[in-house]
């Protein structure tokens, strides 16, 4: 604790920072010209950060009172944060008059001339590069989510990458690379069009390959980084493409230009635009990590914890449900949308039920913490898929009450998974570190390393009664992923559920894939998510490091702290204020957060009446079997098999301790038999997805790739080598003119005039 | 009132010649104040000592060895401003000799901006030493070197500042010329100085033949050019701007006076633009001379060839667009022949003075090249207003990253460095900023995107392309038959962008050898902070006019001063 109070005091060197946004406002700066600072100060600290690291790296006052850098990357992220809450605090203050101009400001435009604009070959129609901030729900909730989150990370960082002797003199590299990647996060939502949306796109792209590679030296961790690198980019080709298709379509790639009335009043082909939308949506699918590009999710867990926070729960992952939520304009017929895109919704929702259920049954057999997280994520954000491809089915058959509350409920899922899920790794970063500095601890000298998996939930158990605070937060975020009913995630997974098997049951059959994955996929997430809670908290020490484990590194509980408080109420809290109304407003009415009812009694009973007793019976039937499956049968499973009391003398906190009694209430099953079945063995293969990827790679790419190499190597270097001897001779041959004598110059000059004159009298005789 | 001849210098004269009356003043401060308190009165440029009645020994402040370098950059900013200023102001006809228009005031404020950094940059020059000796045929090395470094810095800095500004003086009148007569003889005013800066060090040997070879072949150059000026007289009677385009218009067919008159002009020109065959000289003197002095030749002494080459080639014989002009197959087989050969030369250079020096003799081919378009006939008026904006732009933004590069070199001489490759060794590690700042002016002479070089040249090869764009048959099936129909004008744009690539090879070779060898000497360089200062704001400004709103705003100037220039 002596240790955490010290450190506190670090955080004045922040407060410069959180005064600049005060500073504006009492200046009579308007909230939307500090929208610029939410990207512009991480803009400047990223070099600041990483050139003085270079530096001073080791330097005292660098590496104490700076934390290597991570104060500065904190400070610069609070000034994002507090723009972040101006903007918002803003935008309902004065709603009205954003209304439907969601475009807050235009502020910057390329450099373009004139001279090269008049009447010459350089013209371009429409000023593709003017940057702008486009300002709607959706941004507000996403750049609340990510400022909020990458803070809380970048917080949380500091403790867990500053205590690790590994990373010493190495942080200022993490923390510069950190705040690039939440700026790309910060640009991509508020920028205007798809063009700049592209560009900080792909900045985070590059983020991700830097940071999943931190630990370069290790060959899994620069393995795994060129693996997510090239997997984002095959969909990252694919959405270039969608976006040229767009330009060629609409002649411009700015919101303003296309939401506006997406139809051209009839003007568009609809097959066309299918095309390039599916397009997009395979750009979504490698960033959101769905099948079939799922395959670089797992391996980027070999990034530092705070990392894999940072891709799952604030930024990278969320890009692409972003992109797909901003396609809705372009299907929603009720306002100029085109006609006939039935079967993007449709594929949208398959994907999403596909890869749902199958990162579900391959989180049961996980057993690295991190790794069933990554799974869980992919499982969740193929939710939020599934739902937002409902939603466009309805909304491309202006089924507009339906659209709206499915879309409501997919971004506020998104909310409820983010919060949830950057708190779960940062929990689980919290239990790793924690056990890695016990193992440390308790091997000092015995040379024992390299055996030990601190990650591997095998080695843990029991952590209930040594880490409080932790095994508290991961049972809110647990429930909250899982759908516990009244909290976190159940709010918005109950809406995507019911509206999926809505469209399948009254509109369109078909939708009955997806709908029954993702009610399957709802018990399965209760088995697993509870699988690890008790693996890691419930029954037995399993290894004798855990014994040895507190909760003593600084820094690490107070996002803890904030998130559980979130992750438990802002379900609920934001379901009373009508977030999926609100969240849907954007392509609407002008929308608010506010009571549904007049009295906060009356909403609370409104909401409830809706969650649990909807009108349609249909509906009512589906939601009390996914509570079931959820709520009741996929816990009680784990319970049986992983669940029981810790050792003797030990307790756990309040907050927790029931759950550890109660999973011991049910008995135990062994399934040994089972997990070495051939479908286990397939699903800890991942169900040989890399493989089968690797095999056409070897076949297809490689060979392409040795050609290439061969012709790069001798015919294009071959060339250039043969240039470059030939300019080497010309140019010692022609040195040799200048022999440094004036008569000889002179000789030359006299030459040079007889040539001319000669030119001349050729031309004018 | 006072009166010059012709010249009524009342008070809206004298604000129209203001940038020019300052450096006079200037001139006059650096004779005078330097004397003040003593009892004899130094000659400039001289050793004679007049002796007058009153006084004794110096004061304290008029000893003072920075004095000049003080009073000349003074006089520079204050004139630099001023012609600035007068860029947007209306045209002012002087005299009958002169005019004063955004065209003349954008040249004279690129001239004396050239010379202000000079100025700025030589300041760490002068340590006070008095009584210096020349170096005699006995003394040891050591001693030698003492001698001679007193000697650069000693009070010959009042001579070398008087020579400056005296260098500002012709260039800023001769952009102003509008009589053909009065445009050569304020390029000799300027040029004799030149030749006298760059032999300034008469103790060294490098010095003293770069500078005798320099005045040798620039006087054979001018004779030529008089000689084709008299022919020009013959012709036409008057040699005034306005009465010799009225002329040309005039003219049937080609008068061989004329064309011959204007084709041995080139010969001087060509000198002072160093076009290939004529720019052999110029390697030697810019090795020769002190860094500073070779950055100025390699700006703002080019650029007042450019302004005589554009006043004389398009301005008198403006082509009637649509027809070739006499001189467009010279020239452009000049500038093809100039950008090849500096390119080639500096290939293999391992002076980077003289790789500065062939890199800028590449640049003159590349607006040698543009400026012939326009004589092709196939610019137009809107396309020789594109190329004429392109070549000022090139010229203005030349004096930061060429100048800055010299002026990297002069910071590396204060230890004796700057003749080798090996001087730049490790200058990345030894100082990152100034080798940074080097870096970007080699990027910006190798013409990469976003810095200032890469837009200039982009508007160059815009002009070039644009002009040539419709010529070719617009065959869809064979680029064979587009190449043998399209103008050899595309050519000329092909051969720049051919150059370029061949030149990125030596300026990052240059690159390299600062960031990837190791250095002789590890130590860092002399602090030398107004010569720094002078690096840093050439490094900042070639980023910033190259991207964002200072390139608008510098294209923006270019634009109106080139479009009072056209009328």
């Amino acid at each position: 604790m002596s240790e955490s109070k010290s450190e506190a005091g670090l955080l004045v060197y922040i407060l410069p920072f959180l005064a600049i946004v005060p500073l504006m406002h009492n200046q009579g700066w308007d909230s939307s010209e500090a929208a610029i600072l939410i990207v512009a100060v991480p803009f400047v600290t990223f070099p600041v950060i990483l050139v003085v690291g270079q530096l001073y790296n080791g330097h005292d006052t660098w590496k104490n009172k700076l934390k290597e850098g991570g104060i500065l990357a904190l400070g610069a992220l609070g000034t994002s944060l507090s723009a972040a809450l101006w903007i918002i605090y803003d935008y309902f203050d004065a709603l009205p008059d954003f209304g439907d101009q969601h475009s807050i400001s235009q502020w910057l435009e390329w450099v373009s001339f004139d001279l090269l604009q008049s009447d010459y070959t350089l013209t371009s129609e429409t000023n593709i590069l003017g940057v702008g901030v486009w300002v709607d729900s959706v941004t507000l909730m996403l750049l609340f989510v990510a400022t909020f989150l990458c803070f809380l990370i970048c917080w949380f960082s500091l403790g867990y990458m500053n205590t690790d002797p590994i990373n010493e003199d190495r942080n200022h590299r993490f923390y510069g690379e950190f705040v690039l990647f939440a700026l790309g996060m910060f640009g991509m939502v508020l920028a205007d069009n798809f063009l700049w949306l592209f560009i900080f796109w792909e900045i985070m792209g590059l983020c991700s390959y830097l940071l999943i590679g931190f630990y370069y030296w290790k060959e899994s961790a620069a393995y795994a980084a060129k693996k997510a690198f090239l997997t984002t980019r095959v969909g990252d080709v694919f959405l270039m493409v969608g976006l040229f298709m767009l330009y060629d379509i609409y002649g411009s790639l700015e919101f303003s230009v296309i939401f506006h009335d997406p139809s051209l009043h009839g003007a568009v082909d609809s097959a066309q635009l299918f095309w390039a939308l599916l397009m997009m949506f395979i750009g979504a699918v490698g960033k959101s990590a769905q099948f079939p590009l799922h395959v670089w999710l797992p391996d980027a867990m070999e990034g530092p914890t705070p990392v894999s926070a940072l891709i799952h729960a604030a930024t990278m992952v969320n890009a692409g449900l972003y992109l797909v939520a901003r396609m809705v304009p372009f299907v929603d017929v009720g306002h100029h949308g085109v006609p006939g895109l039935e079967d993007l919704g449709l594929i949208v929702a398959y994907v999403g039920g596909i890869t749902a259920f199958m990162a579900a049954a391959i989180a049961f057999v996980q057993n690295d913490i991190k790794k069933v997280l990554a799974y869980s994520t992919m499982s969740q954000l193929a939710y939020i898929f599934t739902g937002l491809g409902a939603a466009l089915w309805f909304y491309n058959h202006d089924e507009h009450h339906a659209a709206v509350v499915v879309f409501g409920a997919s971004m506020f899922h998104l909310f409820n998974h983010a919060m949830a899920k950057g708190m779960l790794f940062m929990a689980s970063g919290s239990v790793i570190h924690e056990v890695h500095h016990a193992h440390d601890h308790l091997h000092h000298g015995h040379g024992d390393h390299g055996h030990f998996d601190p990650q591997d939930m095998r080695n843990m158990g029991g952590l209930a009664s040594k880490m409080p605070i932790t095994a508290t937060a991961m049972m809110v975020g647990s429930m909250s992923i899982i759908g516990i009913p009244l909290i976190g995630g159940f709010w918005s997974k109950e809406g995507i559920i019911a509206e999926t098997w809505l469209a399948a049951l009254d509109h369109e059959p078909l939708m009955i894939g997806p709908a029954i994955l993702v009610i399957l996929t709802a018990g399965m997430t209760g088995f697993y998510m509870s699988r690890m809670w008790f693996m890691t908290f419930a029954g037995e020490p399993k290894s004798d490091v855990v014994e040895h484990v507190h909760e003593a590194t600084p820094w690490i509980k107070e996002p803890l702290i904030v998130l559980t408080v979130v992750s438990a109420l802002g379900g609920i809290a934001f379901a009373l204020l009508g977030a999926t109304d609100y969240l849907s407003s954007s392509y609407g009415d002008a929308g608010h957060l506010k009571l549904h009812e007049s009295t906060l009694m009356e909403s609370v009973i409104y909401q409830l009446e809706h969650a649990f007793l909807p009108e349609n019976q249909n509906l009512r039937l589906v939601g009390w079997t996914t509570i079931l499956l959820s709520f009741i049968i996929g816990p009680v499973f784990a319970a049986r098999i992983h669940g029981g009391p810790l050792s003797e003398g030990e307790s756990a906190t309040p907050a927790v301790s029931w759950l550890v009694r109660i999973s011991g209430k049910f008995g135990s099953q062994d399934v040994s038999s089972l997990s070495e079945s051939d479908l286990a063995e397939a699903l800890e293969n991942r169900l040989y997805f890399d493989d089968l990827y690797e095999g056409l790679l070897a076949k297809t790419v490689l060979p392409m790739a040795s050609f290439a190499a061969w012709f790069d190597r001798n015919v294009i270097d071959g060339v250039i080598k043969q240039i470059e001897s030939n300019s080497v001779s010309g140019s010692l041959q022609i040195r040799t003119i200048t022999t440094g004598s004036a008569r000889d110059y002179i000789l030359m000059a006299v030459v040079g005039m007889l040539s001319i004159i000669a030119l001349i009298w050729g031309i004018s005789s | 009132m006072i009166s010059l001849g012709q010249l009524n210098l009342d008070s809206e004269t004298a604000f129209t010649l203001l940038p020019e009356l300052v450096m006079l003043v200037g001139v006059m401060a650096i004779i005078l104040i330097p004397n003040l308190g003593n009892a004899t009165f130094r000659m400039p440029l001289t050793n004679l000592r007049v002796p007058i009645l009153i006084g004794g020994s110096r004061f304290e402040t008029t000893n003072d060895p920075r004095m000049p370098n003080r009073i000349a950059t003074a006089t520079f900013a204050i004139a630099f401003a001023s012609s600035l200023l007068m860029i947007d102001s209306t045209s002012e006809e002087v005299g009958g000799l002169l005019r004063s228009d955004a065209f003349s005031r954008l040249f004279s404020a690129m001239f004396i901006g050239a010379l202000l950094l000079v100025s700025v940059a030589t300041t760490h020059r002068i340590p006070a030493k008095r009584n210096a000796k020349v170096p005699a045929d006995g003394d040891s090395e050591a001693v030698t070197s003492r001698k001679m470094a007193a000697l650069i810095d000693n009070r010959r800095q009042v001579d070398f500042h008087i020579l400056l500004i005296m260098v500002g003086l012709g260039m800023s009148l001769m952009a102003m010329s509008t009589n053909l007569f009065m445009l050569v003889v304020c390029i000799e005013l300027a040029s004799l100085s030149t030749y006298v800066l760059v032999a300034f060090h008469k103790e060294e040997d490098v010095g003293g033949e770069a500078g005798a070879k320099y005045f040798i072949v620039g006087s054979a150059a001018s004779a030529v050019g008089i000689y084709g000026m008299s022919l020009l007289y013959i012709w036409s009677g008057d040699l005034s701007l306005d009465a010799l385009a009225d002329k040309w218009g005039q003219m049937q067919g080609i008068d061989p006076f004329a064309a011959f008159g204007i084709g041995l002009m080139m010969v001087a020109f060509g000198f002072k633009v160093s076009a290939a065959p004529f720019h052999l000289a110029a390697p030697d003197a810019y090795s020769g001379a002190s860094s500073p002095i070779s950055g100025l030749l390699a700006t703002a002494s080019k650029a007042m060839g450019f302004v005589a080459l554009i006043r004389v080639l398009v301005m008198i014989t403006i082509p009637d667009f649509g027809e070739e002009s006499f001189w467009f197959l010279m020239l452009a087989v000049v500038s093809v022949v100039t950008m090849s050969w500096g390119n080639l030369a500096a290939l293999t250079s391992e002076n980077p003075k003289r790789m500065l020096a062939y890199s800028s003799v590449a640049h003159a081919g590349y607006m040698l090249a543009a400026i012939s378009v326009v004589g092709s006939g196939l610019a137009g008026e809107e396309g020789t207003r594109i190329i004429l904006i392109a070549i000022t732009f090139h010229l203005a933004v030349l004096v930061l990253f060429k100048l800055g590069a010299f002026l990297v070199l002069s910071l590396l001489e204060t230890e004796g460095g700057g003749h080798r490759m090996q001087d730049l060794h490790g200058l990345g590690k030894r100082e990152p900023l100034i080798a940074g700042s080097m870096f970007v002016f080699m990027l910006s002479l190798a013409g990469v995107p976003p810095l200032s070089g890469f837009l200039s040249k982009l508007l160059m090869v815009n002009g070039i392309v644009s002009s040539s764009a419709g010529t070719g048959s617009p065959s869809t099936t064979s680029v064979y038959s587009w190449i043998e129909t399209v103008d050899p004008v595309f050519f000329l744009a092909a051969a720049i962008v051919a150059n370029s690539a061949l030149s990125l090879f030596y300026y990052l070779r240059l690159s390299l050898v600062m960031f990837f060898e190791e250095s002789e000497r590890p130590s860092r360089l002399k602090s030398a902070p107004s010569l720094r200062m002078a690096i840093m704001a050439c490094a900042a400004l070639t980023v910033m006019c190259g991207i964002g709103p200072a390139s608008e705003w510098l294209v923006g100037l270019v634009t109106t001063s080139i479009d009072s220039l056209l009328g």
